[in-house]
């Protein structure tokens, strides 16, 4: 990558790498330069970053049955 | 009760206390194991396997890490060997980092997340594309990125180095955002 300027594919390998975290060490100061001015990337971090949330807000519950099969199949049936 | 005392309760036999700890980690196994597995019914076989262990060596838990990690770690093991007596994935698809992102194909989403927990038609689309991640990279991913885990963590977990975790979790976002990009860049808010 060329520190100076990176191209947005190395933008969006970045934030694939590092999303969350090291988005403010020095090094990454010319990446958050680039995302600031490049629509095109702040779409792609923000698109990154809802697809974690999605699957974040994507649960299960464990139903009365699956309970009762699983304290049976213990032998500490209540 | 805390959950020490519960345990060391259950290690000297006590079976309301064995109980009470399925009772405590029930639903976030089952939760996690579903986020693996992505089927209801390997699932919930996996959290009996689970529960199953837990009983079976819970004398030899020295509670020198969390009882929830080392559940994690009981489920992560039981989905991989799931998958790899099934032997269905290929993962030469995943070994070029490059092509898993396509500058052309940037969109902004018109869906949002909030939308997940009463849509059953994105919960097919969200299932559709984590399925086809070879198990080794969903377990990191739910590890890292939902369950909230440290790269540190996660590499302890499953046996990896940091440096190869780091790439599973690359690879892992870059390829799941591709394939929701190919449904949401055309979805209405």
């Amino acid at each position: 990558m060329n520190k100076s300027k990176p191209t947005c594919k190395d933008v969006m390998t970045h934030i694939c790498d590092n999303l969350g975290e090291g988005l403010d060490s020095p090094k990454c100061i010319t990446i958050k330069a680039h995302l600031e001015k490049c629509e095109n990337c702040q779409h792609y971090f923000k698109s990154v970053e809802s697809m974690i949330e999605f699957y974040k807000k994507y649960n299960v519950t464990i139903t009365e049955d699956q309970h009762n099969g699983l304290m049976k199949c213990l032998g500490l049936k209540e | 009760m805390n959950e020490l005392k519960l345990i060391k309760q259950a290690q000297h036999g006590d079976k309301k206390a064995l109980a009470e700890l399925v009772k405590l980690y029930e639903q976030t196994v089952y939760n996690f194991s579903y986020k693996i597995c992505r089927n209801k019914e390997r699932a919930e076989n996996t959290m009996q396997e689970t529960f199953l262990s837990m009983v079976k060596n819970i004398k030899q838990f020295s509670g020198k890490s969390k009882l929830s990690t080392w559940l994690y770690r009981v489920v992560s093991n039981h989905c991989l060997m799931l998958a790899r007596s099934e032997g269905k994935h290929e993962f030469s698809s995943f070994e070029d980092v490059e092509a898993t992102i396509d500058e052309k194909e940037i969109a902004d989403w018109k869906v949002t997340p909030d939308r997940v927990t009463e849509n059953n038609e994105l919960k097919k689309i969200l299932d559709k594309a984590i399925e086809k991640l070879p198990p080794e990279y969903r377990i990191v991913f739910t590890l890292r990125d939902i369950e909230g885990l440290s790269t540190e963590e996660t590499a302890k977990m499953v046996k990896l180095s940091v440096p190869a975790v780091k790439s599973r979790l690359h690879r892992a976002r870059a390829f799941l955002r591709n394939e929701l990009n190919k449904v949401f860049k055309y979805e209405q808010k």
